[in-house]
């Protein structure tokens, strides 16, 4: 009997090993997170506009009010730059790095004009960048990416039914392009 | 004779038994530590950032949301009414008050397990700030009932428990400091026409 309780006594404390185990491992593996599902989408340096409906990756517009569209980028061969321009009521965008970590995010209040011109680029890359700045980058806000994989998320708002257009515009013109000088 | 693999296999049952079964649960039922709530509404600032807790790195990473940014706006939901009752989508509820400072709002009710309702497209299935109808002093009523309802209608569907998803876009909620008396609505139950 008292051999069957420490048998017990031993299996709770490898549960709490086992916990700690799962909770720390699980965003290494579970597959579906938002990057793996960003990839999934096959579009790389561009925004891919979501549906209302999941699509095959399970990523929808979950706001009834609310346009996105992601884009997986690599500042691995060079700065990644981010474009949009238009009259919508609000945007925003975020950067996430591999793991879903934010790096940066911002909206159209405080970005320059209301349009969103942002370059993301490893620090050696910035250095270069700010020592010979190139003419077509004098209004963008520079940011430090510290890995070199990320995804960004630009959402549009639109109000009502008659902003659609707009926002679809917006967010088809928008552009996630690797940076060339 | 045989004692001892017995007990072995006891200990190791109950390690992967519990084990599990306690990690799920724990995913399952929150998002992680550091949440905020004002009154039935929680929202989790920091779920997005490196600094966030490994519960809520697992729960994000489980659940694969795009999760809104710092700048972006904070996303409040809740389950329960301010009694400290669940939602229930046989009653009828009214959203009443003001919402803290932001630029924009958007409120729709999800399933319990946070998957959007599927609501005729003709009825009013969310609903915003520049749409909703306001009283004076720019407070609202808006009655969330699975049966028409004058003013503002916030149609859900019979299906159980629901939630409540009030987003607050561009809103300095976040980093408050408790400078600023943040309120949120209250959520007060009216009737259960069928229950």
């Amino acid at each position: 009997m008292r051999s069957a309780l420490f048998a017990i006594l031993v299996g709770l404390v490898g549960a709490a090993l086992l916990h700690i185990v799962i909770i720390l491992a699980l965003p290494q593996f579970t597959g579906k997170d938002a990057y793996s599902r960003v990839l999934g989408l096959y579009e790389m340096d561009s925004f891919f506009p979501l549906t209302s409906e999941p699509g095959p990756t399970g990523l929808a517009n979950d706001d009834p009010f609310l346009r996105v569209a992601v884009c997986g980028f690599s500042v691995d061969a060079g700065p990644a730059r981010f474009v949009a321009k238009g009259a919508v009521p609000f945007w925003s965008l975020a950067i996430y790095d591999a793991n879903s970590n934010e790096i940066f995010s911002m909206n159209d209040h405080t970005a320059v004009n209301g349009n969103l011109d942002l370059v993301m680029a490893t620090p050696i890359q910035l250095v270069d960048l700010r020592k010979t700045p190139p003419a077509s980058l004098a209004q963008s806000i520079m940011v430090a990416m510290p890995g070199e994989e990320g995804y960004a998320v630009l959402r549009a708002l639109a109000p009502t039914d008659s902003y659609e257009e707009t926002v679809r515009n917006f967010l088809a013109e928008s552009s996630c392009e690797p940076f060339r000088r | 004779m045989f004692r001892i693999p017995l007990l072995v296999a006891l200990a190791l049952s109950v390690a992967f038994g519990v084990g599990i079964v306690s990690s799920v649960s724990a995913l399952k039922a929150t998002v992680g530590f550091g949440a905020i709530a004002l009154g039935p509404w929680v929202a989790f600032p920091e779920a997005q950032t490196e600094n966030t807790d490994p519960y809520a790195k697992a729960h994000r990473a489980r659940a694969g949301k795009l999760l809104y940014g710092g700048a972006e706006g904070l996303q409040f939901t809740a389950a329960m009414d301010s009694n400290g009752q669940k939602l229930s989508s046989d009653c009828s509820y009214d959203i009443s008050g003001i919402t803290p400072p932001a630029r924009f709002w958007t409120l729709y009710a999800t399933h319990a397990n946070d998957q959007p309702m599927k609501i005729a497209p003709d009825l009013p299935a969310a609903t915003n700030a520049w749409t909703v109808l306001r009283q004076p002093y720019s407070s609202f009523v808006i009655h969330v009932s699975p049966v028409a309802q004058p003013d503002n209608w916030l149609a859900i569907r019979r299906s159980g428990a629901f939630k409540l998803v009030l987003t607050l876009l561009d809103t300095p909620t976040a980093g408050s400091s408790g400078l600023i008396d943040l309120a949120m609505p209250a959520i007060v139950k009216t009737g259960c026409p069928n229950a």
